[in-house]
């Protein structure tokens, strides 16, 4: 059965340049991957269907698009795999970057952000005269954020950068990561610092989108994780990101449960009285339809928080 | 309109060659620029994935085992005073990369680990899981951004330029996002564009690998030696031939036969399936041809080494293999055949990365330069120890950058001018105001490869050769006539492939022309019609010179010889 | 059909209308629950910005505790759901891990086996309650009623922990209820993004794009409601969604229904038996559309 291919185009030397779909019909393989159809497309029906492509193995990261709506690359995925009621596949260029002509985005932004991190080694002493001893565990584990190909996949289906531009993005920070992470880096704490601020490590809305998309398990999002973690460990000023998991973890232990109220209180702190007043008119109608949370003392541990609690000393004592 | 750009020296491609190369002409103190047809990180340095060879002497091993297990492997085509050097620096060239933050994979002691690999002796090849090209690529394109080295990102070269005295002066290119055109002046330029993979269908080869560093460097005056060493790689897979590593094997994976059989029993009974790749891809071919295969194939069993070092150290073909082929290699073996991988000819440099000679026993072009697999120095002669190219494009892209510095240094600005652009400029309007016939660039493009494959691959003979010399002519004339659609001036990829097509057309009439002159059977290059390796007459490179009137000129060097006598190979 | 229940902070603090609503709906459907008093929060994925492992650990216990009981557990929140899954997927891919885990349980006299099954009450609906058992605990169909799923991340990613390969029904576990309780669902580009909750602290303007842009861009698409399956999702998108408008100078006033809301419902329940009166934004409409409130209207 012939599968339709819906694809987005742009061209900027149109008289009236507009996106708009274009429909082809196309045999497929078994084999086949969007990007052999898009290749036969473009070798057998229309060559000014433009798209970036060049190792067909998922190693260059040319061909991140979107495919039924989800990043992605083309050379990894199937047509086969791709589910859709009407047996249509939809292909569109990546989010959250300009579009340059058809599925080719410009990436120069996404480039910026990269470079932001200062993505080199930068080495603590001088350099030992043979390699830097570094354990087994540490270079296998970058492994897993060194593959990233910067294919743009995470970055296209941000939800945090689709509201907000200036939102350094998950390619970034998972870069960052990288070098944090690395123990014969000696600039962690200056890089923390640096992601610790407006449109930094904090902005990301753990939406796992970035997850989702990666065609290569980076994980973005749980390298963001991890990035705050150590954020928090290393002391950094706190900010409302950083006190919101402090005090979240504290009110568990206290009371195995949430406290809304008292979260917010101490997440936002004095400083940000002004951001806090501004829920007021929230918070008055939901009094007044009966369902403020209860605080403070009124609000309850959960039943057994004793051990709760005593799992929570079990693990400051792990190693 | 012409635009014209400024630099002491002009690097043409971003992969591993280039960037080290532009590393160290920065270093040495030249104003330095990247030109490449893709971003740097999209380069096909990133496909390489199984590891980089080095003997650290403090782990025991020495540079002249090294050289020796490369020497052999070339099977005695290699020049020896190049591979002397590539051996001996590569311990320097390994610690460079690994300081500038390159994550090797760690032994025990927390020191660099390493991994067997095909036709050595020794565990000499350091390694990141199976994507080592990824990880030094992304490394060096992260010192490439501390330099804060201009890059022309996705411009594509279309000549090499050189002034009345016949010395490089840059290179004309267009910028691929808006079609403009420009000279880009410099003193040297350093051409590492890579290999011409995509000449053959299939081939493990990205789909920018289109011979078009060699192609200009070629038509600009530069002589192309050893072309007609082409390397099939013994396990790729089936279809569009995908890469499986090397480092499969040498982790300790078999080759069966359709029979169940460890076949490499037969042919390399010491060395087995970590033999040479020219010997274990004839093998492969023998057991096929004779019907021991399975549909074309023979299999690579990866089950003994278990889920755990499969994870750790062999993720990407592990991936790979479920997403093109289906296949569990934890479960099941995996079918794989021979095919085409890389070529060790390539533009004729001294062991500096000149393209010309000092000592004028073979003429170039003056200021060019040339590192990497674009370029034959000739290190792998007929055929390359996997794990060598990695090295080859950090040690001999180090040393072309660092001369390519030192030379700028001592030679005047050249004197052409500006508008010189314009010619290609040109070429290219004609190019697209063809009128549209039935005929198009892949199908000329296949025609090429399907050709080159049959008789050029694994074992060639007159005959096919021959017929693949006569077909030539006519797929050129079929290029000179090729219309595309797309008239557009911004990122038009049609036109990029036009011309890249016309680069592949160069490269294969260079690649034939040395198959057929090369009367006898050595490392790639093996004809049925003359199956022994003859010393006596072919212990010698050949050097094609283009003719822009005619039939390429053909030259010859001799093989230089520094302590390994040519002996019998087995292994 | 007997499960731990697990009923999540949010249910019993900020949204206790999806308390209400899931005690209601839930004996009409053959479900037995036995509440667990003593579990903990399961850290919500904020907690586990601090320390992965210390929430690990809280949702092995919890895992431990249903172990025991001998019952899957039911979750009524994406985030509770995700959040256990996600835990329960690396202590089932790797069992070093789990035994490392099990080492801090064992100075509780617990163990945890990695066998427990983790829930969402959607899930229940259409895995174990059965397309006709929902069918028949329908009384009041909602004919013409346009409700747009949206179904909070931790419900759709990773799809891996969520087991979306074995079960891919659940990824539109969603749409199939809203289908069998006679609505009609709204397919729109944003039922499986982010409600922007986790950033409401952080980023308030941010957050409330998010808001505005999906339940706007529902109601573009013809949606009368929202129904989400998570109430974190709700206080965002219901208790938020007139700052969110004001901030993006738009009028939306898009009900956002708990999924057991909508349920009752269709099962044909006294609205504020549901606690719809407790929705910041008005349920009115939602009420007229099904001619509920007629119906109110004439029995009073």
């Amino acid at each position: 059965m012939p599968t339709t291919f819906r694809i987005k185009r742009f061209n900027p030397e149109s008289e009236s340049p507009q996106p708009y779909f274009q429909e082809y019909e196309l045999e497929t393989e078994q084999s086949d991957t969007v990007l052999d159809a898009l290749i036969k497309i473009r070798e057998s029906v229309d060559d000014s269907l433009t798209l970036r492509c060049s190792c067909r193995g998922a190693i260059c990261g040319s061909c991140g698009m979107r495919i039924n709506g989800h990043a992605a690359l083309a050379c990894k995925t199937k047509v086969v795999s791709l589910e859709s009621p009407d047996g249509t596949v939809q292909v569109e260029p990546m989010n959250n970057m300009p579009v340059i002509k058809d599925l080719v985005t410009d990436m120069d932004g996404f480039w910026d952000k990269i470079r932001q991190v200062q993505p080199w080694l930068q080495p603590a002493g001088p350099k030992p005269e043979a390699e830097y001893i570094a354990s087994p565990e540490s270079m296998n584990h970058l492994t897993g954020v060194m593959g990233c190909i910067m294919c743009g996949a995470c970055v296209s289906d941000c939800a945090a950068l689709e509201v907000d531009h200036q939102f350094i993005g998950p390619a970034a920070l998972a870069k960052a990561y990288r070098f944090v992470a690395d123990p014969r880096d000696g600039a962690s704490p200056s890089r923390l610092l640096a992601l610790n601020t407006p449109g930094g490590m904090w902005d990301c809305t753990r939406c796992m989108e970035c997850i989702e998309v990666c065609p290569k398990e980076v994980g973005a999002m749980d390298r963001i994780m991890d990035l705050r973690a150590k954020g928090i460990d290393q002391g950094m000023p706190s900010t409302c990101g950083s006190r919101h998991a402090e005090v979240f973890a504290d009110l568990i232990e206290h009371k195995g449960r949430l406290d809304e109220p008292l979260l917010a209180m101490r997440t936002f702190g004095l400083k940000n009285i002004g951001q806090m007043l501004s829920f007021l008119p929230m918070t008055l109608r939901a009094l007044v339809r009966g369902k403020l949370p209860r605080s403070g003392p009124l609000h309850r541990a959960i039943p057994g928080i004793d051990r709760i609690r005593r799992l929570f000393r079990h693990t400051r004592n792990l190693p | 309109m012409t635009t014209a750009y400024t630099f002491d020296i002009l690097v043409l491609g971003a992969g591993l060659a280039g960037m080290r190369a532009a590393l160290a002409a920065h270093e040495g103190g030249a104003k330095v620029a990247i030109l490449t047809k893709v971003h740097p990180v999209r380069s096909h340095s990133n496909a390489a994935q199984g590891g980089i060879n080095a003997a650290l002497t403090d782990r025991g091993d020495t540079w002249e085992d090294h050289a020796f297990d490369t020497v052999k492997g070339s099977d005695f085509l290699g020049d020896q005073d190049a591979i002397e050097i590539l051996a001996e620096e590569a311990g320097q060239d390994i610690l460079a990369l690994e300081h500038m933050g390159v994550i090797f994979n760690r032994n025990d002691e927390g020191r660099l680990g390493t991994r067997r690999f095909g036709g050595q002796k020794r565990a000499r090849t350091f390694f990141v899981s199976d994507f080592t090209g990824q990880a030094i690529l992304h490394v060096l394109y992260e010192q490439i951004l501390k330099a804060n080295l201009p890059v022309f990102e996705e411009w594509f070269a279309t000549s090499v330029v050189r002034d009345n005295d016949g010395r490089c002066a840059g290179v004309v290119a267009f910028e691929i996002r808006s079609g403009q055109f420009a000279f880009v002046k410099a003193k040297a330029v350093i051409i590492a564009a890579g290999g011409l993979g995509r000449v053959f269908e299939p081939s493990t080869n990205a789909m920018i690998c289109t011979g078009d560093g060699m192609a200009i460097a070629y038509r600009a005056g530069a002589p192309l030696m050893d072309m007609e060493m082409v390397q099939y790689h013994p396990t790729t897979l089936k279809g569009k031939g995908l890469l499986i590593t090397e480092a499969a094997r040498g982790e300790g994976a078999y080759l069966i036969n359709g029979d169940g059989e460890r076949f490499m029993e037969q042919y390399a009974p010491n060395m087995m399936e970590l033999a040479s790749r020219d010997v274990v891809s004839r093998a492969e071919q023998i057991e096929i041809n004779e019907g021991r295969g399975i549909n074309g194939c023979v299999l690579l069993d990866c089950r003994n080494l278990g889920k755990r070092l499969i994870q750790e150290r062999l993720g990407q073909i592990f991936e790979e293999a479920k997403t093109f082929a289906n296949i569990d290699l934890t479960e099941e073996p995996i079918p794989i055949r021979p095919g085409m991988h890389y070529n060790m000819g390539g533009i004729k440099t001294d062991v500096d990365g000149r393209c010309w000679d000092i000592q004028g026993k073979w003429e170039g072009v003056t200021g060019l330069f040339a590192a990497g697999e674009t370029a034959c120095l000739s290190l792998h002669g007929g055929n390359r120890l996997g794990a060598n190219s990695l090295l080859d494009t950090v040690v001999f892209g180090r040393r072309a950058g660092a001369c390519a510095a030192a030379y700028a240094q001592s030679v005047e600005e050249p004197r052409v001018s500006d508008s010189v652009s314009d010619k290609g400029q040109k070429m290219v309007q004609e190019f697209l105001k063809r009128k549209a016939n039935t005929d198009t660039v892949a199908a000329i493009r296949l025609d090429l490869g399907t050709t080159m494959n049959k008789h050029l691959g694994v074992f060639r003979d007159l005959e096919g050769m021959e017929a693949a010399q006569a077909h030539l002519p006519a797929l050129r004339d079929r290029w000179s006539r090729v219309a595309i659609q797309d008239k557009g001036q911004v990122f038009n990829t049609s036109l990029v492939q036009g011309l890249e097509l016309s680069m592949m057309l160069d490269c294969a009439e260079t690649i034939v022309l040395g198959a057929l002159t090369r009367t006898e059977s050595r490392g790639a290059h093996f004809r049925t019609d003359y199956i022994q390796r003859d010393d006596e007459s072919w212990l010698k490179h050949i050097l094609v010179y283009h003719n822009s009137k005619g039939l390429p000129r053909m030259d010859y060097l001799p093989v230089r010889i520094t302590q390994w006598e040519p002996q019998v190979r087995v292994y | 059909m007997k499960y731990a229940f697990f009923p999540g902070c949010v249910s019993k603090g900020g949204c206790p209308e999806l308390y209400q609503s899931v005690m209601q709906v839930y004996p009409q459907l053959g479900i037995e629950l036995e509440e667990m008093a003593t579990a903990s929060c399961t850290g919500a994925g904020v907690l586990q910005e601090k320390d992965l492992r210390l929430g690990d650990i809280l949702n092995a216990h919890t895992l431990a505790l249903a172990e025991q009981q001998g019952l899957p557990i039911m979750t009524i929140c994406s985030t509770c759901q995700g959040v256990m899954s996600q835990a329960n997927h690396r202590f089932t891919s790797n069992p070093e891990y789990l035994a490392e885990i099990n080492t801090v349980l064992a100075e509780e006299g617990l163990t945890y086996r990695g066998t427990t099954r983790v829930k969402h009450f959607v899930w229940i609906l259409i895995e174990d309650v059965g397309e006709q058992k929902i069918r028949q605990s329908v009384k009041h169909p909602l004919t013409g009623l346009r409700a747009a799923p949206f179904y909070g991340c931790y419900l759709q990613r990773p799809s891996e922990a969520l087991g979306f390969d074995e079960t891919p029904a659940r990824a539109k576990s969603l749409e199939t209820v809203i289908d069998l309780l006679g609505a009609e669902v709204v397919d729109f580009p944003g039922k499986t993004r982010c409600c922007g909750l986790p950033l409401l602290t952080i980023n308030q303007p941010n957050s409330l794009k998010m808001v505005a842009h999906h339940t706007s861009d529902a109601k573009e698409y013809g949606a009368d409601l929202m129904v989400t399956p998570c109430p974190l999702c709700h206080l965002n998108l219901d208790g938020l969604q007139s700052k969110a408008a004001k901030q993006n100078g738009m009028e939306i006033d898009l009900p956002i229904l708990h999924l057991p809301q909508l349920l009752g419902l269709a099962m044909g329940m006294d609205p504020k038996a549901l606690g719809l009166n407790r929705n910041l934004v008005s349920t009115g409409s939602v009420l007229d559309k099904i001619g509920v409130s007629q119906l109110l209207s004439k029995r009073s």
